[in-house]
C-alpha cells in the first residue's frame, strides 16, 4: 500500500510542473489546430517524435555520437538543435496539412479523423524503416552546458534534533577516547574483556550519533531543480507569451481568430484561409518541435523510438481539452496540471497508473465540464 | 411458414459450412489452423465494431478493450475452474464465450454512457482512452499476471475452428437481421441525425447504449476464444494498434456494410500475415511504391472530380491509372536501386502496419465511404448482375 510522505510533496509538485512544460508545448499545437480546423490532429504526437529525431541527428552530426566523449556542452549546439527541430517540424506539419488534411476538408469530420489516424500510423511504422539504425537512440545529455541542479532550501533542519546530535557528539568522542587509550599497544584481535566492553560502548555511541545526524538532516526539506528542466519551463513560458502576442496583437493572429470563428465569413473578408491554416500548422508543429528538442535533451536518459510521441501526444491532447480546447493559456495550464497530476499519482504510490490518469482526467472533464477549465462552457452540438 | 423454412435452412447451411471449414482446416498444419481461427475472430471484431461505428455512427477506436475484457475473464476463470470442470471442451468454450460477452457488454455499457454526451472526435478519443485505462488497470492486477500475462488453462491443442466460424456467422446474422427488421431502423436513424430521430420517437440514449453493449459483447466472446486458442495472453496484445487495425478493416469495407467489414477483415488480416514471410523488401521499392501510390491517388481524385464521362470510361481510366502506377513504381524502384544509399532491404514484417496506414489514408482520399459503402451482398444483387431485374428488399441504405 502506498506510503505517502508529505515532506516530499513540494518536490513532486515542482518536478511535475517542469515535466508539464513539455505537455504544455505540445498541447498548444493541438489547441491551435483544433481551434482553426476543428480537427484532432492525431499526427501531432508523431511530429513531436520526428522533432526528437531531428534533434538527435543534429546532435550526432555535431559529434555527440554514442561512445564519442566530448569535453562539454555548448550553447551553440543547443541553439542549433532547437532551431533545427522547430524548422523541420514546422515543414513536416505544413506538409501533412497540405497532403493529407486539405483534400479532406469538404468531407465529414470523421473522414479527416481517420486520415489523421492513418498519417500517425504511417509515421510510426514508416519511421521504423527509415529512422532506426541500430545505434542507441538517445541524445547525449552532455550537449547541454547547464548541468547540475538548483537547490532551494525550504525548511532548515529541526533545531532540537540538531542539538540532540551535538550532545551525542561529545559522548561519542569521550567513549572513543577512552577505548583508544585502553587499547593502546595491545593486540587488536585479542583484547581483554574490559577493553572489548569499552570498544562496544564507543561503537554504540557512534551509531546513535550517526542516527541523530541523519534524522536532523532528513528534517530539512529542499527542492531540487535540474537546471535543464528550469530552462525548459522558462522557454515554454516565453514561447507561450510570444504566441499569445502573435494571436492577440498581430494582423495574422487576428486572421487566425477570424478563421477559427467562421471559415466562410473569414474568406469573404479577404483572408486567405488556406495560408492561415498552413500558418497555424507550421506554428503548432514548430512548438511541438521545440518541446521535442527539450524533452530529448534535458531529460537525461530519454530513449527515442518511433513511438516516442504517442503517449506525450495523447496526454497533451488531454491537457488541451483540460485547459479548454482552442484556448492558449488554457493549453499551458492544462499541460502543467497534467504533469503535476501525473507526478502526484506516482508520489501516492501507484506508479503503474501513471499513464492512466490522463484518460481519467479526460473522461472526467468531458463529463462534467466539457468546455475545459478556461474554455467557454458551451456543450457542443453535433 | 416460408419465413421459418428459410431461416432454419440458413441456420443448417451455416452449421454445415462451419463443419466443412473445420474438416478442411483439420487437414492443415497447426499454424494454418490458428490463422483460420484468428481470421474468424477478426471478422467477428470488425463486424461488431461496424455495428457501433458504421451502423450507429458512434465513432469508437477502443474495440481492443472489449476484446481484452473477454480474453481476461475467460483466462481467469479457466485457470480457476477448468481443472474441476469435467465436460466437453465445446461446452466450456461456449460458457467462456458467454461470460466474456457478458463482461464485455458491461464494459460496453460503461463506455456507452459517456458517449451519450459526446460526439465525433471527442467520443473517439474517450474510447481510445478507455481502452488504455482497461489495459493499464489489468496490467497492474496481481491476480491477472500484471504485464507478464497469463497462461490460459484449457489451451486448446485442437483449434476451435468450427466454434469461431459459428461465432462469426452468429455475429453477422445478428447484425444483418437487425438491419433487415424494424429493430435496426433506430440505429440507422441515430447515425443519420440524432435530433431528427429523437423527434420521431427514437430513444437515442437506449439505441446508442444497446449498440455499444451488443458490439462489445461480440468482441468479448471473440476475446474469450482468442485466449483459449492462443494459450497465453498479456496486456500488450491488446494495445491501441489492434483497435486501429480493426478500425481500418471497418473503414476499408465500408462503414455500415457488414459484407464489406467481413471481407475487409479477412483481406487485411491475410495480407500482413503473408508479409511476415517476405524476408527482404528492397528499400527502393518501398519508396517507389509510396511515390506511385501518391501519384495514383492524385490522378484518381482528378478523374473522380473532373471527368464526367460514362461509368465504363471512368472505370477504364481507373484501371489504367492503377496499371500505370504499378509500372511507375517498378521504374522508380529500378532507378533508385542504383543509388547505393538505397540499396538496403527491409524485413517484410516491419511493413505490415504501414500497409494499414496507407490503406486508411488512400481510402479516405479516394473513396471515404469504403469499398462497399453501405451496400450488402444479396441474392437480388447477384440476380441483377446476371441480368435479371429483381425487386430490392433492402430496408434502408
Amino acid at each position: 500500500m502506498a506510503a505517502v510522505d508529505l515532506s516530499t510533496l513540494p518536490q513532486q509538485l515542482v518536478t511535475g510542473l517542469l515535466i508539464g512544460a513539455i505537455y504544455a508545448l505540445v498541447a498548444l499545437g493541438y489547441t491551435m489546430v483544433y481551434g482553426v480546423l476543428k480537427l484532432i490532429n492525431f499526427a501531432h504526437g508523431e511530429v513531436f517524435m520526428l522533432g526528437a529525431y531531428v534533434t538527435l541527428f543534429i546532435s550526432w552530426s555535431l559529434g555527440y555520437t554514442p561512445g564519442n566523449v566530448l569535453a562539454g556542452g555548448s550553447w551553440g549546439a543547443l541553439a542549433l538543435m532547437f532551431v533545427g527541430s522547430m524548422v523541420a517540424c514546422g515543414l513536416i506539419g505544413a506538409l501533412i496539412e497540405r497532403l493529407a488534411y486539405r483534400p479532406m476538408r469538404s468531407q465529414p469530420r470523421i473522414s479527416s479523423l481517420i486520415t489523421a489516424i492513418g498519417v500517425s500510423l504511417l509515421l510510426q511504422y514508416g519511421g521504423q524503416i527509415f529512422l532506426l539504425d541500430g545505434r542507441p537512440q538517445n541524445v547525449d545529455p552532455k550537449v547541454s552546458p547547464a548541468q547540475g541542479n538548483f537547490s532551494i532550501p525550504l525548511k532548515p533542519a529541526n533545531s532540537q534534533l540538531l542539538a540532540a546530535a551535538k550532545a551525542l557528539e561529545a559522548n561519542m568522542a569521550a567513549t572513543k577516547d577512552a577505548y583508544e587509550k585502553a587499547a593502546e599497544g595491545k593486540d587488536k584481535f585479542n583484547l581483554p574483556d574490559d577493553v572489548k566492553k569499552l570498544r562496544s560502548t564507543s561503537q554504540d555511541a557512534e551509531r546513535s550519533y550517526n542516527d541523530a545526524v541523519g534524522k536532523a538532516e532528513n528534517s530539512s526539506v529542499s527542492i531540487i531543480l535540474p537546471k535543464g528542466q528550469v530552462i525548459m519551463l522558462g522557454t515554454t513560458l516565453l514561447l507561450m507569451a510570444g504566441l499569445t502576442y502573435l494571436v492577440l496583437y498581430t494582423k495574422r493572429g487576428r486572421a487566425m481568430r477570424a478563421v477559427s470563428q467562421d471559415f466562410d465569413a473569414a474568406s469573404l473578408m479577404g483572408i486567405s484561409v488556406n495560408s492561415i491554416v498552413t500558418f497555424t500548422f507550421i506554428l503548432g508543429s514548430s512548438l511541438a518541435g521545440a518541446g521535442a528538442m527539450m524533452a530529448a535533451t534535458f531529460q537525461s536518459g530519454t530513449k527515442i523510438d518511433t513511438f516516442f510521441g504517442v503517449l506525450p501526444g495523447l496526454k497533451a491532447f488531454v491537457a488541451a481539452v483540460f485547459g479548454g480546447i482552442g484556448n492558449i493559456p488554457g493549453a499551458v495550464l492544462g499541460g502543467l496540471l497534467m504533469g503535476i497530476s501525473e507526478n502526484l499519482v506516482v508520489w501516492a504510490g501507484y506508479p503503474g497508473y501513471k499513464d492512466a490518469i490522463a484518460f481519467v482526467i479526460l473522461i472526467a472533464v468531458l463529463m462534467f465540464r466539457p468546455g475545459g477549465l478556461l474554455g467557454s462552457n458551451k456543450v457542443e452540438k453535433v | 411458414m416460408k419465413f421459418w423454412g428459410v431461416r432454419i435452412a440458413s441456420i443448417l447451411v451455416a452449421i454445415l459450412l462451419s463443419f466443412g471449414l473445420e474438416k478442411l482446416g483439420r487437414g492443415t498444419d497447426s499454424f494454418t489452423q490458428q490463422l483460420i481461427v484468428f481470421a474468424g475472430l477478426y471478422v467477428t471484431l470488425a463486424v461488431s465494431l461496424n455495428l457501433i461505428n458504421g451502423i450507429t455512427g458512434q465513432f469508437s477506436i477502443g474495440h481492443a478493450a472489449f476484446y481484452q475484457v473477454g480474453a481476461y475473464s475467460s483466462a481467469y476463470l479457466g485457470i480457476k475452474f477448468y481443472p474441476q470442470f469435467h465436460g466437453n471442451l465445446f461446452v466450456w468454450l461456449t460458457l467462456m464465450a458467454l461470460v466474456g460477452a457478458a463482461m464485455a457488454a458491461v464494459a460496453g455499457l460503461i463506455v456507452g454512457l459517456p458517449s451519450l454526451r459526446l460526439k465525433g472526435d471527442y467520443l473517439a478519443i474517450v474510447t481510445l482512452g478507455f481502452g488504455e485505462i482497461v489495459r493499464i488497470v489489468i496490467q497492474n492486477q496481481k491476480a491477472l499476471g500484471e504485464s507478464g500475462g497469463l497462461n490460459v488453462a484449457p489451451h486448446t491443442t485442437e483449434q476451435p475452428i468450427m466454434f469461431v466460424a459459428l461465432l462469426a456467422v452468429l455475429c453477422i446474422a445478428v447484425c444483418r437481421n437487425l438491419l433487415k427488421t424494424a429493430h435496426g431502423l433506430p440505429f440507422l436513424a441515430v447515425r443519420e441525425d440524432e435530433v431528427a430521430s429523437s423527434a420521431m420517437g427514437v430513444n437515442v440514449t437506449a439505441t446508442k447504449v444497446i449498440a455499444f453493449a451488443l458490439g462489445s459483447a461480440f468482441a468479448g466472446a471473440a476475446g474469450a476464444i482468442y485466449a483459449n486458442s492462443l494459450g497465453f495472453i498479456n496486456p500488450d496484445l491488446f494495445n491501441s494498434t489492434l483497435s486501429i487495425s480493426v478500425l481500418s478493416m471497418v473503414v476499408l469495407g465500408g462503414t455500415g456494410s457488414i459484407t464489406g467489414s467481413a471481407l475487409a477483415a479477412m483481406i487485411l488480416f491475410y495480407i500482413p500475415e503473408k508479409m511476415r514471410d517476405l524476408k527482404d523488401v528492397r528499400l527502393a521499392l518501398i519508396i517507389g511504391g509510396l511515390l506511385a501510390v501518391g501519384l495514383a491517388v492524385s490522378a484518381i481524385r482528378y478523374v473522380i472530380f473532373n471527368v464526367h464521362k460514362s461509368a465504363a470510361i471512368r472505370a477504364a481510366m481507373h484501371v489504367g491509372i492503377i496499371i500505370g502506377s504499378v509500372v511507375i513504381a517498378e521504374i522508380v524502384a529500378f532507378a533508385l536501386g542504383k543509388i547505393p544509399a538505397l540499396a538496403g532491404t527491409v524485413e517484410g514484417a516491419k511493413l505490415r502496419l504501414v500497409v494499414s496506414a496507407v490503406v486508411l489514408i488512400v481510402l479516405m482520399l479516394v473513396r471515404p465511404q469504403g469499398v462497399f459503402a453501405h451496400h450488402e451482398f444479396s441474392w437480388s444483387w447477384v440476380q441483377k448482375l446476371m441480368g435479371k431485374k429483381a425487386p430490392s428488399t433492402e430496408v434502408a441504405a
